[in-house]
């Protein structure tokens, strides 16, 4: 029964811009895909300008009566407020849509307030949500880092995964002569590359189809970290070449950053001429790496206008398996109400915009918990080398992180 | 009954490490045995995975033994880690005696005094390292017999986990071994590294193993202050394999062959490979870049250190003397540069004492041979009384253990 959603090209998706940088990411969004079936672009700040400045047309003003469209200064409470001001016209904004993509930034006052209230709207109406948030540099502050990351544990508990995009790490990206405002420009090059992977395995005919209820499967367990890569090759070494720069993308190689899945999804966009044994070569090297235990789900779509050329985007998730106290609390915990969540989850998707009965609780008291749970702690789990070590930190700041990414030094490699 | 058969043991982060000892008479060490193997479950210092950290242990053991010809009658265990923390401490006494001459009963009253401090209930001392007695405000080594009013004693402390070192007496034990005594890391080394005129002068011996650093300061001659980082050799090679999107073991082999402290200028030809078989993910790197991510962490490491309140006053000492480096990390190229640059004082290379065996010269072996120096201090004839007295504090340990 669980499987027998069938994909229709009316799975929709809904693309939302939260903060000022998840706007900018949003148009970025706009500007580089031309083709977006089922894929609609939203804005949602606190601060009017910012909107206004949006080629985007679907926009909407947090908390008017808070922040009288001036913005939240920074302040995460404000966001929140803001977003709980108005989670009436959230909801509307939601409704109806299979899958939500949240772009924002956890450095910012609407991105760290909002977000998590957004997510948890989109939740409650039966939406899977993929959230994309950019983390500030750690020397931008001890209160402000902290503050993002409170945000990303809160996110982790409620969305169906959430990507960091740490500032530190996108830093080393840029080339020397160049400002810090093309980290932020590469950052959201990245998060148009995995929402156009997705979009396209679900909207685009492929060799292996992917429905939406196997994205769903992916998706399953929450809390945890998050493994995303993309890497493209074209010319005469096409899949060698996107493999290589898949091992390269920095977003697998960032502390937070889980280097073992349990769920894999692995999405490849090729062209006419990619066949299913070179997709079984590039499937055998990234199970390699990434080590997915449990199951890796694959998606391979063909774009019809390339030759000699692959995209490839794995996005995994760990299931926590109890590692975490904090997590054992929650309510799908045991098996028999696991399944019984996903059933409800699933008959959920199939009438898109409405909630069933009963479910509502699980969903909020995890995330209501966690809330007030959040200290250090509530950043375990995330350490990669170091992981199952005690703690590191000192002045603010964990040692066990790299020095180099603390302090903000860009590393040249080439 | 002229000889007896100790090992000093030390389970670190990159390796097992033991060596084993014959005291003849109670006061001539000869090293007989050694044993080491590149160990397992241990991170930053602390047992992560018992079985593991066990069996690597165990072999290093058996390895040792066999090689010595002999079996082991005590171990001593060195310990390092997050869990151990520190407090000084000290009291004063009036002298009773009518002629002001300090009797023995003036000296147990203070150390009394002095020893008052309760831990919380899942802590236990590892030392009570000793000061020295000030008497009228003079250091003095012994102040038995001598005459004045007041007489002091200082105390630096050093307590840790129960449940840390529980987990490494165990391993131990399950070897069917006694634990005869934890000393804790930076001691053993420090002792091995200095002379006992720079410990006179005043000196700070920085231990930077693979998971952890130690370190000791001695002023007068005694201990006056210890500390633990767990940031080590291991962090140089995370922070590699995430800077160069490659895997641990890659980024260590890196970090040996290529590795440097110190920065260098950025130039196009100085490069180096990556893995070096022209495989998937292989390819040629700037050594600069390298160095770039080495230099961050080394140099952030020292002014840590640099930055430790308690050694404030003797950073800005000027008869203060220099500071020695040890351990394996210690072998990274220009440490001492980067060392000297962030702490502003002369920064030299620790050796182990000449006397030593070429092969256990290096760095990495300073701790157990330092515990086995603490294994002949305490068998001495001549401490054998101190070593009673203050025995008894191991002992209750040992109980508090279940040993």
């Amino acid at each position: 029964m669980e499987n027998r959603e069938i994909l229709t090209p009316s799975t929709r998706i809904k693309v939302m811009g939260v903060g000022g940088a998840g706007n900018n990411a949003v148009d970025r969004i706009r500007l580089e895909m031309k083709v977006m079936d089922g894929l609609e672009l939203c804005c949602v700040n606190t601060d009017m300008r910012t909107l206004a400045d949006s080629p985007v047309g679907d926009q909407h003003l947090l908390g008017r009566n808070l922040t009288r469209g001036l913005g939240c200064g920074g302040d995460p409470h404000l966001g929140k407020e803001a977003a709980l001001s108005d989670s009436e016209s959230i909801a509307r904004i939601v409704d109806g849509y299979e899958l939500v993509f949240l772009i924002s930034s956890l450095g910012g006052g609407t991105g760290a307030g909002a977000s998590p209230i957004i997510a948890k709207i989109a939740k409650q109406s039966g939406c899977l949500v993929i959230a994309f948030v950019n983390m500030p540099f750690t020397f931008e502050g001890e209160r402000r880092f902290k503050q993002a990351s409170q945000s990303l544990e809160e996110l982790r508990e409620i969305c169906d995964a959430v990507i960091p995009l740490p500032n530190d790490v996108l830093l080393q990206e840029e080339a020397a002569q160049e400002s810090v405002l093309h980290a932020f420009s590469k950052a959201d090059e990245w998060i148009t590359r995995g929402v156009r992977s997705i979009w396209a395995m679900l909207s685009k005919p492929g060799l292996i189809n992917l429905d939406f209820s196997s994205l769903r499967e992916v998706f399953n367990a929450r809390g945890g970290k998050t493994l995303f890569g993309v890497g493209s090759g074209c010319g005469p070494n096409f899949i060698r070449d996107a493999l290589n720069d898949l091992m390269q993308c920095p977003l697998l190689h960032v502390p937070d950053f889980s280097k073992v899945a349990d769920n894999l999804l692995v999405n490849i966009v090729g062209g006419t001429d990619l066949s299913m044994a070179q997709i079984e070569g590039v499937m055998a090297y990234i199970t390699e790496q990434f080590g997915s235990k449990a199951s890796t789900t694959l998606g391979a779509v063909i774009d019809e206008g390339k030759q000699q050329s692959i995209e490839i985007c794995v996005i995994g998730t760990t299931d926590l398996g109890g590692l975490r106290p904090l997590r054992t609390k929650r309510s799908a915990s045991s098996p028999w109400e696991k399944g019984r969540n996903r059933l409800a989850r699933n008959s959920a998707s199939g009438k898109p915009g409405t909630t069933v009965e009963g479910r509502k609780p699980d969903r909020l008291e995890p995330a209501n918990s966690v809330q007030q749970d959040l200290g250090i702690d509530g950043l375990e789990g995330t350490r990669g080398y170091f992981e199952e070590t005690g703690r590191n930190e000192f002045g603010g700041q964990d040692l066990d992180v790299p020095t180099y990414l603390r302090r903000g030094i860009r590393i040249v490699l080439t | 009954m002229s000889s007896k058969i100790i090992a000093g043991v030390e389970i670190g982060t990159s390796k097992a490490v033991v060596l084993i000892g014959e005291i003849v008479h109670g006061k001539t060490l000869n090293i007989v045995g050694m044993g080491m193997t590149s160990s397992g479950g241990v991170k930053k210092g602390e047992i992560i995975d018992f079985n593991a950290a066990s069996d690597c242990t165990h072999k290093a053991i058996m390895e040792a033994e066999e090689s010595a010809g002999a079996s082991v009658e005590a171990v001593y265990l060195a310990q390092t880690g997050h869990h151990l923390e520190t407090f000084f401490s000290d009291a004063e006494v009036t002298v009773k005696s009518s002629k002001n001459i300090v009797h023995r009963s003036d000296i147990r009253r203070l150390l009394a005094e002095a020893k008052r401090k309760q831990l919380p209930e899942d802590r236990a001392i590892i030392h009570h390292i000793q000061n020295g007695f000030y008497l009228d405000e003079e250091l003095v080594e012994s102040p038995e017999h001598l005459e004045g009013h007041k007489l002091e004693v200082r105390y630096w402390n050093i307590h840790g986990s129960i449940k840390r070192m529980s987990d490494s007496i165990h391993i131990i034990n399950g070897f069917g071994l006694r634990v005869e005594d934890l000393i804790v890391s930076s001691l053993a080394s420090g002792k091995m590294v200095t002379t006992k005129e720079e410990r006179g002068n005043g000196v700070l011996v920085v231990d930077i193993g693979s998971g952890t650093t130690d370190y000791v300061l001695y002023k007068h001659g005694h201990v006056v202050y210890t500390g633990v980082l767990a940031v080590g050799g291991d962090h140089i090679t995370n922070d590699l394999s995430i800077g160069l999107r490659t895997s641990s073991n890659l980024a260590e082999l890196l970090k040996i062959k290529n590795g440097k402290a110190s920065l260098q200028p950025k130039s196009q030809d100085d490069r180096v490979m990556l893995v070096g078989d022209l495989a998937i993910g292989d390819r040629s790197i700037a050594r600069s870049g390298v160095c770039q991510i080495i230099n961050a962490r080394v140099d952030e490491l020292f002014r840590l250190i640099g930055n430790d309140e308690n050694l404030a006053p003797f950073f800005s000492s000027s008869q203060w003397g220099t500071v020695v480096l040890t351990g394996g990390t210690s072998k990274l190229k220009d440490i001492e540069k980067v060392a000297e640059k962030a702490l502003g004082l002369p920064v030299m290379l620790g050796g182990n004492p000449s006397w030593v065996a070429e092969e256990i010269q290096g760095p990495e072996y300073s701790t157990a041979l330092g515990l086995l120096h603490f294994g002949l201090s305490y068998n001495h004839v001549k401490e054998f009384k101190e070593r009673k007295r203050g025995g008894a504090l191991m002992e209750g340990v040992k109980k508090l253990f279940g040993i």
